[in-house]
């Protein structure tokens, strides 16, 4: 096991087996996003509640989530994006079928190396913080600004260049790398 | 690392992996990052982890 909790790296390597079995199958990788992608690049310093997936190939996904033994949680607001697992106790969301509307670079994206289980893709960290600081210029979540530059301050190494411009689409233009590093 | 995951050529082991994250958290003294207080969730995502919960979920 790594230095990530047991919960986080059991979710990343059936995340990992899900991706091998779409690509088996002729179907593009699923990809992390979201508070799991955040815990991955913070070494679990932020617990996810669950893992936020996209994937342009819901019903191929999901149909490898039922023979994983994934249900559909039911009762009240309930909807087909989300995914249990009863045993392993773990849940999976379809959250957009492509990645930050399509803004993202693709071949940016983090591939981990899950040995006998596969590999998983994640967004890329310039991208998850982009996420973030549009997050924080909706003005819904303020908590996100300060989620954004720890990750920077993690990853001050990251190709600045593109997140620049990935931060100020994201924020409308309201925001730039300049307000992490305040 | 983050420059090699801007330009992913082949997967990097988990265990590299978080290995960078470890000494880069060690560097900045980045140990924690705010949580997200839960008031935005959506009601399928209330649903998911009310189910994982049930479940005996510790997430």
């Amino acid at each position: 096991m790594s230095a990530y909790r047991p919960e986080f790296e059991a979710a990343l390597r059936l995340f990992a087996h899900l991706s091998e079995a779409m690509k088996a199958r002729g179907f593009s990788a699923p990809i992390l996003v979201g508070g799991g992608a955040v815990e991955l690049y913070s070494l679990s310093a932020i617990t996810s509640g669950d893992f936020d997936i996209v994937t342009a190939c819901q019903e191929e996904f999901e149909r490898e989530l039922l023979r994983l033994g994934f249900t559909k949680p039911v009762g009240l607001g309930h909807t087909p994006l989300g995914w249990a697992h009863p045993e392993l106790r773990l849940g999976f969301e379809i959250v957009s079928a492509t990645l930050l509307d399509g803004m993202a670079d693709r071949d940016r994206i983090v591939l981990i190396d899950l040995g006998v289980d596969g590999e998983a893709a994640i967004i890329s960290v310039e991208d998850m913080i982009a996420d973030r600081m549009g997050q924080y210029a909706s003005g819904a979540a303020p908590e996100m600004l300060e989620q954004a530059r720890r990750l920077f301050a993690l990853h001050a190494d990251a190709d600045r260049d593109y997140m620049e411009r990935r931060i100020r689409h994201e924020s409308a233009g309201e925001y730039g790398i300049a307000d992490l590093e305040t | 690392m983050a420059s090699r995951t801007s330009k992913p050529k082949q997967a990097i082991p988990l265990a590299e992996f978080a290995a960078d994250i470890e000494r880069r958290r060690l560097a900045t003294g980045v140990t924690d990052l705010p949580r997200n207080p839960g008031t935005r969730r959506t009601p399928s995502k209330k649903a998911l982890l009310k189910a994982i919960e049930a479940a005996g979920g510790n997430w």
